[in-house]
């Protein structure tokens, strides 16, 4: 029709003129293209996130690991190599052997590799003698024994080096994946935090997705009979909502995440349905997470559906509404056609506000191991930094919530900036 | 301006309305808001309907409608609505939906409120050319100009697809109106449809209203407080005061010569202009209108009337037909030269 869409482009241009809902939305859409990518293109799968990728508690961006740190992993690599070497069948037990499922040991004869390792362990021999690494590289060790602080880094560095040559030399694609897999840090099974982080999203945006739609949708219906019909109808949807948030919402939430068992409620639904479930979302909405769906949408849906109401029976006692009656509409055309759409803004604004709701109690969820069973999650995320934050490690729990902060404020932005868009009297 | 009223016969009834009692269960108990009103509406004629707040002038024209809250209201047995031979009172709530805006329309007070803020003045007016007519999309694009050009909004192609937010108070009242009379209702219910707009506006719109009204046929029942609307508008007034219709009258005989106190106080309280009139205190009536929980057993007026008798406080006056189109309900109507 031509005078919705001459609406739709006046709500378009006002839109665009809103520069922070404009970076807030392009923000969004990606988070939303890598949660795409993710779920159906699959470029970091769950197995990349599970690997372990480097050293254990590696800080990120390229930034110093401490001299102590680099020893030892030099010394738990030539140790190992070493070991495999003295095995009954050292070329059999060398090519099984790839470091973090990546390097494989250079190709070169036997006595080669044996020759390698022995000029690993002099140059690491020469620097394990000294008591404390950190220390002398840095100069603050008092001890004339030692070296100084120059040449201690110059011998590690030599060390690294004579480790890194018993492994075959990276191809440019292995480095750049690597330079990726390292770049923010590694968690304490040495796994990639900035893999985990981004394959979060998809859980994030899942969740985000799934509970709004549900709630808004459940909300709104439910809103708008108790406003419009009143009487029995809005006693039991009172009723319902009264119930509901009476009770502690993190306790409602703990209680349904517990009651559906860590997740196995798609296999009954399925023989209930004959498989309606699978052939619906076929795995891709994650049957672990139905579970979190469902009490997220059990306590999220009072929010739209008290708004809702209220505005409903508002709107039903104006003019334009009577004037809708008595221009002989029906009930149902008159609820669906005239007053939900004077309810859609605050749809959208509940939407959103609930989008950022599911993803911070999926955190809180997870953080107490009731939430996401499979995979990484930034609440798992944030839970697992707990004692790497006492060892001032800060990369796990800084990487999560970045993430989850520029997607909660882009919404915030977003659902302000509609709010002002989408009120025909707002120019 | 008025045409005689005289000359009419049955077959020109639009309306009939016969002792419509509507009342309310409330939690005091029941209350009766209008009862045994009784009144015609002729083709093409403007029927004043007026009194002061709460008399139940809106209540009768809802209980036209059957627009009130259906679980609380109840109305008399034998109450009647007749549209032509049809009593609208047995009408289902599916009956009643194809007569509202194809047969009767309504217009409201509040011209602010009384369009959907979110849709174009064009989708307002097509959704109800849509519902009641077999119109295509741009037919109805047609006619939708062609009524918002009836009602006298310039350049309607750019206000068809324009917010009611954008349109002035009076702009707004002219859709209101346009989408009232877009399926050509026999009948037009006005609900005090100027008393939110400025004077020189209401001038306009009534004027507007009564153009109409010549050219479509629309028989319009005009429920006003304002007495200078009715003069200006109607060719009848039917005056009602605490429920009941206390005199029916053509509207010229009425100002010059009315039967009821209660219509020769209202007439006397109208603000004056004029030498004569300088420096007078402006006539009111004493009292206040009784509540509908407590109502005097017999003449509804008697406590705000200053020709009270005995008679007035133990009896109740029926409505009196007079001459064919004059009816008091008074044991005393005034007969004034």
């Amino acid at each position: 029709m031509s005078d919705s869409s001459a609406n739709d482009s006046r709500v378009l241009r006002k839109f665009l003129r809103h520069k922070p809902a404009v970076v807030a939305s392009v923000v969004i859409a990606v988070y939303g293209v890598v949660a795409f990518v993710l779920l159906v293109v699959g470029v970091i799968t769950l197995p990349d996130t599970l690997k372990r990728v480097g050293a254990e508690l590696q800080p990120g961006l390229s930034s110093e690991r401490l001299p102590e740190k680099r020893l030892l992993d030099c010394e738990w690599l030539i140790d190992r190599i070493a070991s495999l070497s003295e095995r009954r069948n050292p070329e059999k037990a060398l090519a099984a052997f790839s470091d973090m499922g990546v390097r494989r040991i250079a190709d070169v004869e036997l006595d080669e590799l044996l020759n390698r390792i022995d000029l690993a362990w002099e140059s690491y021999d020469e620097l394990a003698d000294i008591e404390d690494v950190t220390a002398a590289a840095a100069g603050t060790l008092d001890d004339p024994d030692v070296p100084p602080p120059a040449e201690v880094r110059s011998m590690l560095t030599e060390l690294e080096k004579r480790t890194d040559a018993l492994l075959e030399p990276m191809t440019k694609a292995e480095k750049s994946t690597r330079w990726f897999e390292l770049l923010l840090g590694t968690d304490r099974q040495g796994r990639s935090i900035f893999y985990r982080a981004v394959y979060s999203v998809r859980v994030a945006i899942l969740i985000g997705l799934v509970t709004a739609l549900l709630s808004v949708t459940i909300g709104t219906l439910a809103g708008l009979a108790a406003g419009y019909f009143g009487g029995w109808v809005d006693n039991v949807v009172t009723w319902f909502y009264s119930t509901f948030a009476s009770i502690p919402n993190i306790v409602l939430l703990i209680l349904l995440a517990f009651m559906f068992d860590g997740g196995h409620i798609d296999g009954p639904i399925n023989k209930v349905t004959g498989g309606l479930l699978d052939r619906l979302i076929g795995g891709r909405l994650d049957e672990t997470l139905i579970p979190v769906y469902i009490a997220f949408t059990a306590t999220f849906w009072i929010g739209p559906c008290r708004v809702v109401r209220g505005e409903t029976m508002k709107i039903k006692e104006l003019e334009y509404i009577q004037a809708a009656t008595v221009m002989g509409f029906g009930r149902a055309r008159i609820l669906l056609r005239h007053v939900l759409p004077n309810v859609t803004y605050l749809m959208l604004i509940n939407f959103s506000l609930l989008f950022i709701g599911a993803i911070k109690s999926e955190v809180i969820l997870s953080f107490l191991g009731l939430g996401v069973k499979k995979g990484p999650s930034w609440g798992i995320m944030i839970s697992q930094s707990k004692s790497e934050v006492i060892n001032s490690f800060f990369w796990q729990i800084g990487t999560a919530t970045t993430f989850m902060f520029f997607l909660v404020l882009a919404f915030n932005v977003l659902s302000d900036a509609l709010q002002d868009v989408l009120d025909p009297k707002h120019v | 301006m008025s045409t005689s009223p005289a000359t009419s016969t049955a077959a020109e009834v639009a309306l009939s309305v016969r002792n419509l009692t509507t009342s309310f269960r409330t939690d005091r108990g029941i209350v009766t808001a209008v009862e045994k009103a009784s009144f015609d509406l002729h083709r093409g004629e403007a029927l004043g309907l007026v009194g002061e707040s709460g008399c139940g002038k809106s209540v009768t024209s809802k209980s036209i409608m059957r627009l009130l809250p259906e679980h609380i209201t109840r109305y008399g047995k034998d109450s009647e609505v007749m549209l032509g031979p049809d009593n609208l009172m047995g009408y289902s709530g599916r009956q009643m939906r194809d007569i509202r805006g194809n047969r009767i329309a309504m217009i409201f007070q509040e011209p602010m409120t009384a369009l959907n803020p979110v849709f174009t003045v064009g989708w307002q007016l097509d959704e109800a050319l849509k519902y009641h007519t077999k119109l295509g999309r741009s037919e109805r694009k047609r006619r939708v100009i062609e009524l918002l050009d009836m009602v006298e909004i310039p350049s309607p192609e750019k206000r068809y697809s324009e917010f009611p937010h954008q349109l002035s108070g009076g702009m707004r009242q002219r859709v209101v109106i346009a989408m009232a009379l877009a399926c050509e209702p026999e009948i037009l219910i006005a609900d005090e449809p100027t008393t939110a707009l400025d004077v020189t506006i209401q001038a306009q719109i009534l004027k507007l209203m009564n153009d109409l009204r010549e050219r479509t046929g629309t028989a319009i029942l005009l429920i006003t407080h304002d007495l200078g609307v009715v003069a200006q508008t109607c060719d009848r007034v039917v005056v009602m005061y605490a429920g009941q219709v206390v005199e029916q009258a053509p509207v010229r005989e009425l100002f010059h010569n009315p039967s009821h106190p209660y219509t020769r106080a209202l007439l006397r309280s109208i603000p004056r202009s004029g030498k004569k009139e300088r420096g007078k205190r402006l006539a009111t009536i004493d009292g206040i209108v009784p509540s509908l929980t407590n109502m005097p057993p017999a003449c509804r007026f008697a406590d705000r009337c200053d020709c009270r008798e005995d008679r007035c406080t133990a009896e109740p006056p029926h409505l009196v037909q007079l001459n064919e189109d004059r009816s008091v309900r008074c044991h005393f109507p005034v007969h004034s030269d």
